[in-house]
């Protein structure tokens, strides 16, 4: 499959993730140290009322899916793409808390496709990609780029 | 911890430099291994075959590992609130063992919240740097206390 065939509109259910407070905190303690992420006691006091899990852990658990997802198409289907390199993203939010116990639904739809000035092998791919909590409100969301091999010109 | 930081400590220009951050090849593999099971950031021959040539951090840890010296650099001592979001993050060459990290930022837009005067806006471009050269750039927005809210507020 290559750039060419890549259908714009297209979602992609990436699955699900109940995020646990002991986890949250122990990611948070090696990435992101700030007391509403890793301190009950202060995160009451805070702004956000409670534990929360660092934007990070949420979007490093969308790479998780991705990959298990792309994964698991690729064992039904041989001609399925591997998960590209990425040259970064744009626009990440995030637009609610993320607490213990919830459950994030994630899912990436193509957006825009771009052609390389400056390569003819490769081209690059736009995805939409949301978490949503269970009463389908967006939690976070970024465009995410990946590059694809190009149909090798005859 | 002693607060010193507010809104008013970042206007646009400020630079901020810190870092220092040693990246080994066991915190590549365990971050890959739970987030980014892909054989570039797994395996030293298979990362070879690839297009980054070796062994490279996840692009997630890249931005793990940016947030943790920007907690330690700077969100531990301010009047931090957390983020709504990254505009931008660039992965411009890869992050690879015994990679040592450093962080510049500079203010690029600060401006107090029209509906909390108590909580201040600031954008700040973030450049990542390894031993040789740059390798990253986060444009990050951030809300921080302000010193001097004019009504109310908890700064």
């Amino acid at each position: 499959m290559y750039w060419e065939d890549v259908e714009l509109g297209v979602t992609t259910q990436l699955g699900a993730y109940t995020f646990r407070e002991g986890e949250m905190i122990e990611f948070s303690r090696a990435y992101d140290p700030q007391p509403f992420h890793i301190d009950r006691e202060a995160a009451k006091a805070s702004f956000y009322g409670g534990i929360i899990a660092s934007g990070w852990h949420v979007c490093a658990i969308w790479m998780k899916l991705m990959i298990a997802s792309s994964e698991a198409r690729r064992n039904a289907d041989a001609d399925e793409p591997r998960a590209g390199v990425s040259p970064g993203f744009l626009d990440l939010r995030w637009l609610k808390p993320t607490r213990p116990g919830m459950t994030l639904h994630y899912d990436s739809t193509t957006h825009e496709k771009i052609e390389l000035k400056s390569r003819q092998d490769i081209g690059l791919i736009r995805t939409l990609n949301l978490a949503v909590d269970d009463n389908g409100e967006t939690v976070m969301s970024f465009t995410g780029q990946g590059f694809w091999p190009r149909r090798p010109k005859e | 911890m002693t607060i010193d930081i507010y809104f008013e400590d970042l206007p646009v220009g400020k630079i901020i430099e810190f870092g220092g951050k040693w990246v080994t090849r066991e915190e590549i593999i365990d971050f890959a291994q739970e987030f980014d099971p892909q054989p570039h950031h797994l395996d030293d021959e298979a990362a070879k075959e690839s297009i980054l040539g070796g062994l490279s951090a996840s692009g997630w840890h890249t931005c793990a590992m940016m947030m943790r010296m920007l907690v330690d650099g700077l969100a531990r001592r301010a009047a931090s609130m957390g983020s709504p979001g990254i505009e931008e993050v660039r992965w411009m060459k890869p992050v690879r063992p015994g990679d040592v990290l450093k962080m510049r930022g500079e203010v690029v837009g600060a401006r107090v919240s029209k509906s909390r005067p108590d909580m201040g806006i600031v954008d700040i471009v973030w450049a990542l740097f390894n031993q040789r050269e740059q390798v990253a750039l986060m444009r990050a927005t951030g809300l921080y206390g302000v010193r001097h809210p004019q009504a109310g507020g908890v700064a």
